[in-house]
């Protein structure tokens, strides 16, 4: 029999990272005779396409589920609930994943996923510029204005360096918005008007602004889209507000004309978002396995979850450093390296995405990334950026 | 009837049998589900559908977003029409002389039409990237230091499609222009010159006037066209930045695709059609009281 697994990702056979999942497919294979892997790769809009397959009735036996879109397959029922299936399985301990990260899975008594990694959105830094410019490094107790002030004596328009770099991309600087006690949508998670457009977002928003055109510590969208690459893994920028993800590129990072990398793995940091809030928040954007409804493979199917979020299978799988991963033994054993231990004090607090609970969330996303851009590309007013973003969301959710 | 006749019929049959029935299963039924589906408040998300009568027509038209990517679509068309038609009988009236290897330069000029229109996107961004585009790097060897970023500024963004559209949209344009071109009589030319017209008064008096078919052929194609873009939006812009240039196309296909909302996506498909359908109408009248005098 085939087992069909959906996942999103480029395709490409001949990544390290390919190669590593091909293997761990083919033993699965050899330990259940008969079972051939499919894997079904969606380079694009996959929470579309794996919808689409729910309706022509032609759902992969396994999908991975992304948090940051897993509300349209939880709220409606498009995957089944494992709790049965882990209360009859005694060989599987839902104990041994990070509760809050399973929680991101449940809807009451159900479980729909079961998670594989995630990572919560951290501020990485280079301490090679951070020597360069005699400034200590971060202990993550620092509000806006610390901030503020680190990046600037990092920045040095001589060199072409900038002491931070922004990215216009709401999943990542939505911490910024709660960090400065913001949110973007009211507790229901059902209207934006009156949060969204709030007095506290727009100085957020102004700010962000305002370290790009005012304290020039960051290069601007058009620069950045300029320099055609990270400009933190380019070396060009000491601070960045990014996922465990970025570490792929940052191992991969351009050498300088002596052969160094610009980006030395080993002279990274990871520390809090700067907060003006008691504590620092963050978000933490997970995958896992879930079950599409209707499955015809049931048993094969979390055999092959389980198999997937095992000790075993993991411990080989993240060494591709992908992500954290969701398994405490794990994330535990990969964090004899000091950067990976990093991460760790951080993940307790890390909030679930407003995807996993809000069905079309993409669309505020889209809406909060379109009134940065025109904040910062066509000199909007930021109070009034975000008003007409939180007309235009609670416009779609009316339609839902 | 005979049995010739009959025969006749059937071999009749035979011919637009196939065509007719292709039409009936890829277009008019589907035109007529989604005139059935329109009626109904359905996500295929959820599965949830209600029959809402015209409620979805009613919404289309109080819904600020679709009235702004209709905006989108009449600039888009707006622009790109009349420059690409202006262009393309340029290069028809260029590629119409009689000089050698003229047939490279119609060949070189179709190349665009026959290409898949996502790597002709991947090829435009290119064009238009702020640093390394080729835009900006042509502008940076006459020592002029512009670093636009065209595709996310608002005030540039839909001129990239524009631009686009007209080099794209080049080849077929010209093929049309340089057969209607070929077929004005010689005799005209000859005439209007012992009259004395030659050059820009010839063109005025003779080419534009005896090409008014095919310029309203292309006018209406045209037109048709611009107003259902899709694929540079979805591939180069995602509608963006600001939704400036959420086109019609776009915002239907989110609406569906992305949202799931078919039933509305539905009615505002039909809102579409009546406004491409208006659109064709007045250019057709507009047209028509000239047209009569130069057809062949």
């Amino acid at each position: 029999m085939t087992l069909r697994i959906a996942t999103w990702g480029t395709g490409e056979d001949d990544s390290a990272y390919a190669k590593k999942q091909d293997a761990i497919d083919l033993e699965f294979e050899q330990e259940n005779p008969g079972v051939k892997i499919v894997r079904d790769i969606v380079p694009d809009q996959y929470p579309q396409a794996m919808v689409m397959a729910h309706v022509a009735g032609v759902s992969p036996d396994v999908m991975m589920l992304d948090a940051s879109s897993a509300a349209v397959f939880m709220n409606n029922g498009l995957v089944t609930d494992l709790a049965p299936l882990i209360a009859q399985d005694k060989e599987f301990r839902l104990a041994d994943y990070f509760p809050n990260v399973v929680d991101i899975g449940r809807r009451g008594s159900a479980v729909y996923a079961i998670p594989q990694d995630f990572t919560p959105v951290v501020l990485f830094y280079n301490k090679r510029l951070f020597d360069a410019a005699h400034v200590p490094y971060p202990d993550g107790n620092w509000d806006f204005a610390a901030f503020q002030k680190t990046a600037e004596a990092l920045t040095r328009p001589q060199d072409g360096i900038f002491g931070y770099a922004f990215n216009n991309w709401m999943p990542g600087w939505i911490v910024w918005v709660w960090n400065n006690g913001g949110d973007v949508l009211n507790p229901a998670g059902t209207q934006a008007a009156g949060t969204l457009n709030s007095s506290q977002n727009a100085q957020t928003v102004a700010y962000l602004r305002d370290l790009i055109e005012k304290a020039h510590v960051s290069p601007s969208p058009s620069m950045t889209a300029a320099m055609g690459i990270d400009p933190f893994a380019s070396g060009r920028a000491a601070m960045i507000i990014t996922g465990h993800w970025s570490l792929i590129d940052y191992k991969n990072a351009p050498k300088d004309a002596s052969g160094r990398p610009k980006v030395d793995w080993h002279e990274l940091g990871v520390t809090s978002v700067p907060h003006n809030t008691p504590v620092a928040n963050t978000v933490m954007y997970e995958s896992g396995y879930a079950i599409p409804v209707g499955c015809k493979h049931l048993d094969v199917a979390w055999r092959f979850v389980k198999y997937m979020t095992s000790q075993k299978v993991q411990l080989d799988y993240n060494s591709t450093g992908i992500a954290v991963d969701a398994r405490i033994d794990v994330a535990k054993t990969r964090a004899t390296d000091p950067l990976e231990q990093e991460f760790l004090p951080l993940i307790a607090a890390a909030r679930a995405p407003y995807g996993s609970r809000v069905e079309g969330y993409d669309f505020l996303e889209n809406q909060g990334t379109s009134a940065m851009a025109s904040v910062l590309l066509n000199g909007a007013n930021p109070a009034a950026a975000l008003a007409r973003a939180a007309e235009r969301i609670d416009l779609e959710f009316a339609k839902r | 009837m005979t049995r010739l006749r009959r025969l006749e019929n059937m071999t009749g049959w035979a011919f637009v049998g196939p065509a007719t029935a292709h039409l009936a299963l890829f277009a008019l039924f589907p035109i007529a589900y989604a005139a059935y589906v329109s009626t109904f408040k359905w996500n295929i998300a959820t599965g949830s559908h209600a029959f809402v009568g015209a409620h979805n027509y009613g919404l289309s038209l109080h819904e600020g977003a679709f009235w702004n990517a209709l905006w989108n679509s009449l600039r888009y068309t707006a622009l790109s029409v009349p420059l690409g038609m202006a262009l393309a009988l340029a290069v028809a009236i260029l590629v119409n002389q009689r000089l050698r290897g003229v047939t490279i330069f119609r060949t070189l000029y179709y190349i665009p039409a026959i290409s898949s229109g996502v790597a002709m996107a991947m090829l435009w961004i290119y064009v238009f990237l702020p640093e390394n585009g080729l835009i900006n790097a042509a502008l940076g060897l006459l020592h002029i230091n512009n670093k636009t970023d065209f595709v996310n500024n608002a005030s540039t963004a839909m001129w990239v499609l524009v631009t686009m559209s007209v080099f794209t949209g080049l080849g077929p344009r010209m093929v049309l222009y340089l057969s209607g071109l070929v077929g004005i009589p010689a005799a005209l030319y000859e005439a209007a010159s012992l009259d004395g017209a030659t050059g820009w008064d010839a063109f005025k008096r003779i080419t534009l006037p005896m090409l008014l078919p095919t310029s309203l052929f292309v006018l209406v194609t045209s037109t048709i066209a611009a107003m259902q873009l899709f694929t540079p939006v979805y591939m180069i812009t995602k509608g963006g930045p600001d939704m400036t240039t959420d086109v019609v196309g776009y915002h239907i296909y989110t609406e569906a695709w992305v949202d799931f909302n078919v039933g509305l996506a539905s009615a505002k498909s039909f809102v579409v059609l009546v406004a491409i359908a208006g659109i064709s109408a007045i250019q057709f009248r507009l047209t028509r009281a000239n047209l009569s005098d130069y057809s062949a």
